[in-house]
């Protein structure tokens, strides 16, 4: 996490000469995607979230059997030509679940991250824009919070809420607030010394304009870097979370709850246990790899350093 | 110096603080009537009986006074007694702890060795193909879920080759979690490692050593790791912080009779006081843990003594 902070500061400082023009983004976000691509790690991390979507799009198409269809095979069958991943012990098929999982897994992404990042790009950017007491007390709040761990405040939240799948991805994207409102807080800070900022100020631009069209598209590049670094801790905490039995519920083809469920006969057949959390870490792997990759394209010290 | 340690305890004390506020209103956020929620699983329940517990968690009264009521009883060591079997909260949590802080200690502890060595290689070695493999091993590691690391481990470790017990809380039962959380931690550690190092290696002071035709060795520990070591060591804080909240689900996983096995049980069993006591300790060990990194780091970085 720290690291996380420290190199999205970085990019905060190293974006700085850009200028905010709208073409000019349309230039920048161009030029960055042909910078990640450049990068062997991130061009496999983009292979591999595409394959994600993908599964999760055409799942019923590509998985042979339902995700909760008993007797597809014999119960606990391991990996063969019909059954790719195996069995469990209801008989269903390992490889047609893991497929449908994919679209729980790619819901918790987008559901958590926009949680975390709307609520935390706000309100690091209130606060770096307002200063003064209310910059002190939400900073100090964050700050706060921000001591415990992601797990700890994802426990929390799904104490109160109750178990559920929903309320995983509500409690993981709360967690990760904090985090967001850190980096958008120190980039805000550093946008709000420059020179574009001070002449829409004196041109007499209100605080609405300042704030979300000025300031706002100029903060998002790092923030980008961060959410996709964050899908893959949302994704690892929510199946986190389902594996305690506080998220999905079974039958639900959920990654972490099917890893739970496989608890009782993985023994006899370790099949049930590997994929589900193989496709967890190809996952998580993926958007580390895309992330990774982004924030090396937009910082060039950290290109430096390869 | 002692301006920094004083306001790092102030703002320790801020901490704990905002998390009695938020611990004692947690129970209001729940949806639903929460002292029914809390019974729903015990039966015959009477509605009196609900009555009677209202009155004595206070829960009619304005929220100020609940507060400071709270407040009052925390500090004289009162956390309440739990809905199911109302045992004192404090006790339990209490006999716990150790369990939980042992586990997290070796964890840290392997996830030191392995992640500083590691790190410090491929800093050294950068550019080859042995930084590769350590960074490439790093990355695969950042994306592993605890759990299912954790369920590998088990699978060939325990039930394979039968070197360890499946479930208990000995010293040998204490092998795999702490292996489980501290090789996962070790991929974040040795990531961190080799960026401090590779930005030491790059400095004048180590050039000038090289220069003066110290010897390698001497030039690489007393020179480089000596100034690396600084913010590697206070991360550890926050490591062993991350640890805290890893144990809670690695609990779960091997059965380790730590809190964390405790709160999730408490969660499931919608018993609040327990959950509440678990949060404040948490909150409690987090801060005086990060005070301790403080300590050491004043000690450590003579830029902060003076």
């Amino acid at each position: 996490m720290q690291e996380r902070l420290k190199s999205a500061v970085n990019l905060a400082t190293a974006a700085s000469d850009v200028a905010p023009s709208r073409s000019a983004l349309g230039r920048r976000t161009l030029a960055l995607f042909s910078a990640v691509t450049a990068n062997r790690g991130a061009r496999v991390g983009l292979l591999l979230v595409l394959t994600l979507v993908i599964a999760a799009v055409f799942a019923p198409w590509i998985a042979p059997y339902g995700p909760s269809q008993m007797g597809a095979g014999m119960s606990l069958t391991p990996p063969s030509a019909d059954h790719w991943f195996g069995t469990d012990e209801f008989g269903r098929d390992m490889f047609s679940r893991v497929v449908h999982g994919a679209r729980l897994t790619i819901q918790v992404g987008l559901i958590a991250v926009g949680i975390s990042l709307t609520v935390g790009t706000l309100t690091g950017l209130v606060a770096g824009y307002a200063g003064g007491w209310t910059e002190r007390i939400l900073m100090r709040l964050v700050d706060v919070v921000f001591s415990f761990t992601e797990t700890l405040i994802a426990l929390a939240a799904v104490a109160v809420l109750g178990p559920s799948l929903t309320n995983a991805m509500v409690a993981v994207g709360i967690a990760a607030i904090p985090f967001y409102a850190r980096v958008a807080y120190s980039v805000t800070l550093v946008e709000r010394n420059r020179a574009y900022f001070d002449a829409a100020y004196v041109a007499g631009a209100g605080h609405f304009r300042l704030v979300f069209i000025h300031l706002l598209p100029n903060i998002l590049p790092p923030l980008i870097v961060v959410a996709t670094l964050g899908v893959s801790s949302a994704v690892l905490a929510a199946a986190g979370l389902s594996f305690l039995g506080l998220g999905a519920q079974p039958p639900s083809p959920e990654w972490g709850a099917m890893l739970s469920a496989a608890r009782d006969y993985f023994t006899q057949a370790p099949w049930i246990m590997i994929y589900p959390g193989l496709a967890i870490m190809v996952t998580v792997l993926a958007f580390n790899l895309l992330g990774d990759g982004i924030r090396e394209a937009l910082d060039p010290r950290q290109k430096a350093r390869q | 110096m002692a301006r920094f340690l004083v306001h790092r305890l102030f703002a320790a004390v801020l901490t704990i603080f905002v998390t009695t506020i938020a611990v004692s209103m947690l129970i209001h956020l729940v949806p639903g009537d929460p002292v029914q929620i809390m019974y729903a699983q015990s039966q015959g329940t009477t509605p009196e009986e609900l009555d009677a517990v209202r009155e004595r968690l206070g829960l009619d009264r304005p929220l100020v006074e609940q507060y400071i009521s709270y407040l009052g009883r925390t500090l004289r060591g009162d956390l309440g007694v739990t809905i199911r079997g109302e045992q004192p909260v404090l006790e339990l949590l209490l006999a716990r702890l150790p369990n939980t802080l042992i586990l997290a200690a070796s964890a840290l502890f392997i996830a030191s060795i392995i992640g500083l060595s590691f790190g410090f290689v491929a800093a050294y070695k950068r550019g080859t193909w042995l930084d590769t493999t350590l960074m490439t091993t790093a990355i695969l590691g950042v994306s592993m879920p605890h759990f299912w690391l954790g369920l590998i481990l088990l699978f060939y470790f325990a039930v394979q080759l039968g070197w360890f017990p499946v479930a208990g809380s000995g010293f040998p039962n204490l092998v795999l979690p702490a292996m489980t959380l501290g090789l996962t931690n070790a991929a974040i550690i040795a990531r961190l490692t080799r960026s401090s190092m590779i930005d030491i290696f790059d400095q004048d002071f180590v050039r000038t050593a090289h220069a003066k035709g110290l010897p390698k060795a001497v030039v690489l520990y007393r020179h480089a790791l000596r100034a690396g070591l600084v913010p590697i060591v206070t991360m550890m804080g926050l490591q062993f912080t991350y640890m805290m909240g890893g144990a809670i689900v690695v609990e779960n996983v091997f059965g380790w009779n730590g809190v964390g096995r405790m709160a999730i049980q408490a969660i499931f069993q919608r018993d609040y006081p327990l959950i509440q006591g678990f949060i404040l300790m948490f909150a409690i060990v987090v801060v005086l843990v990060s005070i301790m990194m403080d300590v050491v780091y004043v000690l450590l970085d003579p830029r902060i003594r003076h």
